[in-house]
Parts: C-alpha cells; structure tokens; sequence
C-alpha cells in the first residue's frame, strides 16, 4: 500500500489536468507552462521539472521555500496563480536522483501540495521517463505537447505522440517559436508546421524573473489556444 | 505540519482499501523511514482528529521507523545512517524543522554523499512511508492483515 499515490490521485480528483509535455528539451516548456497557467487564472502550476526547477527562475521566486500548514505544501501565490515546485523545499541546492527516486519525489510533490484550484497545469521534464507514468497513475490528464518547427524537434517530439496516442490520449500540439509577425505578414521561417503557432517574440527574454508581467504577443495567441481546449 | 498531510495519506489509503466493507478497522501499522523524523505525537494526534465518522473511527495508529540501508554504487561500499549523521545533522541545522528529508526521504541521494567516495550514486532500501499492517474487526472476528 501507497499512501502517498492515494493522496496525490484524491487532490487531482475532479479536476481538469492539464500536463505541458515535450520529448525534446529547451522547446519552451516551461515559458508557456507559465503563461498558460497565468492566461488561464485560478490555477496551479506544479513544476515536476525537479532537476532544472525552471518554474520560480520565471516568476522571480528564487531562494523561496514553501510554507507548510496542515493542509501541506502551501504554493506560493502570484496573481491567481498559485504555484508549487520542489525548489520551495530544497531552496538552490542542486537535485540530482536515481531514477526509482524520481518518481517518489514527484508522486510526494503532488500528494503533499495544498491544490484548491479547479485546474492544475503540470510543466514536465523533457523526456518520457517517469513524470509521464506517475501522472497515468494518479490522474486523467490531458497532454499539451510542445514543440518548435525544426526538422529534429517534430522528429524526436514523435515519439512522445505515439505513445500518447497508443494510451488512449488526443495531445494537443503547440508548436513554439512557429512564425514571425511582421506588420501584419505572417512568415514562418522554418516553414509550414502542424498543430497551433505561436509567434516568436524576442521581448519574452526581458521578462524571464517577472514573467507574470508579460502581456506580449504569445500570452494573447495563447488565449486563442485555450479556447479551442 | 506535514504530519497532517501523511495523517490524511493514511486514512485516505485505509479508508479506499476498505471499499465500504462492514469493517472496523482496529490499528495501522505505519512504517516510516527513521531519517524523516516523523514527528509521531503530532501525527497521531492529526490521525485521531482526521479519522472520525470513517471505519477508522475505533483504530489505532502505530508507527514503525526503519532504518535505511545504502549502499553506494559507485564505489558498491555499504553504510548505515549513522555513518552519515553528520550529513544529516548539517541539512538539518540549514533547513530547520521542515527539512527536505522530512518531507521527502527519497531527496537524501542529493543530500548525502557515500562516506567512502563522496558519490551521490547511492541507492537506500526503506525509503518509501508504507502502510504495512492493518487490523480489522469483521462479524465479531479480529484479524491482521498485512501489506506489501
């Protein structure tokens, strides 16, 4: 007996999951993670990345550690974004596991975690390796894959897809850094793509530390993309 | 705190286990590893106050600490927890009372270094909380059943 998957499969219970997913690393998981939850409000962001924690690098929540009350892990709270990552618990210090480990601390993560929220988002590690199997234990979830438009990302991101839809699960794809706007003209400089673009917009970089406050082009394509969820 | 949550775990596993049978359940047998320092008073205390109106109603928690074994495979050397106390003892006097391990005893790979090498590469049997004994009355009949 479990303990701790039980808890974790009762907080997600009734609620729509939502997990921001890409067999490729460095496509933009994490940015859009944040914005997603942040577009969407009244959510929790939960950051299973537990070896980069790039979650609170964007929100500026560095150094933080996570208050705890009876009702567990309280997530910090920014706008109606409330989030939760394991570097509120082990503050800068480096994370490095065993694979069997991983699972438990990710499966501890969630079972601990105050979610009073109707959605949780999940931003996943690159890969498929056991952040996917704990959340097909505990919870329903529904996968928003990401990639960009290069030939090797659309490429190892099919593998990700295949399994997915072997398990029964319609992805959604977002496909980052799709297309410039240039006054209007759409161009897409790694040509045609399948799934939803978003725009490359440079200005995101000023705003790594305090993404919260990004308005730009991506949050407002985003808020289509939610739409057709 | 935490307690309360790993309080909640307990009685939510007991509770799905017992899958509305007409059941009561005498006593859990809690296995925890000793390194997260459960504190067991606030957790029996949060498991009483939790349990009401349920088929827990008349149990009992019992907490049982294991030690760890590690052993490194880096250097394949095996240690005991008091070998790297000290280690412990530092991520304690950092942390303070809501230390990483308490929370989460699967952290202490990237917390504890092999005493002979210094590798992280380590690998701890007992490390995950397990329900590992429940005791039940059914029609009149006391019986212990015991979990993997």
């Amino acid at each position: 007996m479990e303990p701790l998957r039980q808890l974790a499969k009762d907080k997600l219970a009734g609620k729509k999951v939502y997990a921001v997913m890409s067999a490729k690393g460095g496509v933009g998981k994490s940015v859009i993670s944040s914005l997603l939850a942040l577009t969407m409000g009244g959510t929790t962001l939960i950051d299973l990345d537990i070896h980069t924690m790039a979650i609170p690098k964007l929100f500026g929540l560095e150094g933080k550690l996570h208050e705890v009350s009876k009702n567990g892990i309280e997530p910090f709270e920014i706008k109606t974004t409330k989030i939760v990552s394991l570097s509120g618990i082990v503050k800068d210090n480096y994370v490095i596991l065993p694979g069997g480990n991983q699972s438990s601390i990710m499966e501890s993560l969630i079972a601990y975690s105050h979610i009073d929220t109707n959605t949780v988002i999940f931003d996943l590690p690159p890969g498929l390796g056991d952040e996917i199997l704990v959340l097909e234990r505990i919870t329903d979830f529904t996968p928003i894959v990401v990639t960009t438009p290069s030939k090797i990302s659309k490429k190892v991101v099919d593998y990700l897809m295949r399994y997915l839809r072997e398990r029964g699960k319609e992805p959604k794809i977002l496909v980052n850094l799709a297309y410039m706007d240039c006054d209007g003209k759409v161009v897409k400089p790694f040509g045609e793509y399948e799934g939803f673009g978003l725009p490359i917009d440079p200005s995101i970089e000023e705003y790594i530390g305090r993404i919260q406050d990004y308005e730009g082009a991506v949050k407002e394509k985003l808020k289509e993309f939610i739409q057709s969820l | 705190m935490h307690e309360w949550s790993v309080a909640d775990a307990v009685i939510r596993t007991v509770i799905d286990w017992a899958d509305g049978k007409k059941i009561k359940v005498k006593k859990v047998v809690l296995g925890v590893p000793s390194f997260s320092f459960l504190d067991v008073e606030i957790l029996k205390e949060a498991f009483d106050m939790m349990k009401k109106d349920s088929v827990l109603d008349e149990a009992e928690l019992e907490v049982k600490f294991k030690d760890p074994k590690f052993k490194c495979k880096n250097c394949g050397k095996e240690f005991s927890l008091n070998e790297v106390k000290d280690q412990i003892d530092s991520v304690k006097s950092e942390f303070g009372e809501e230390y990483p391990m308490h929370f989460m005893p699967a952290l202490a790979p990237s917390f504890i270094k092999c005493p002979y090498c210094g590798s992280h590469d380590i690998i701890l049997e007992s490390q995950d909380m397990t329900i590992d004994e429940i005791q039940v009355e059914e029609n009149g009949t006391v019986k212990t059943v015991s979990q993997g």
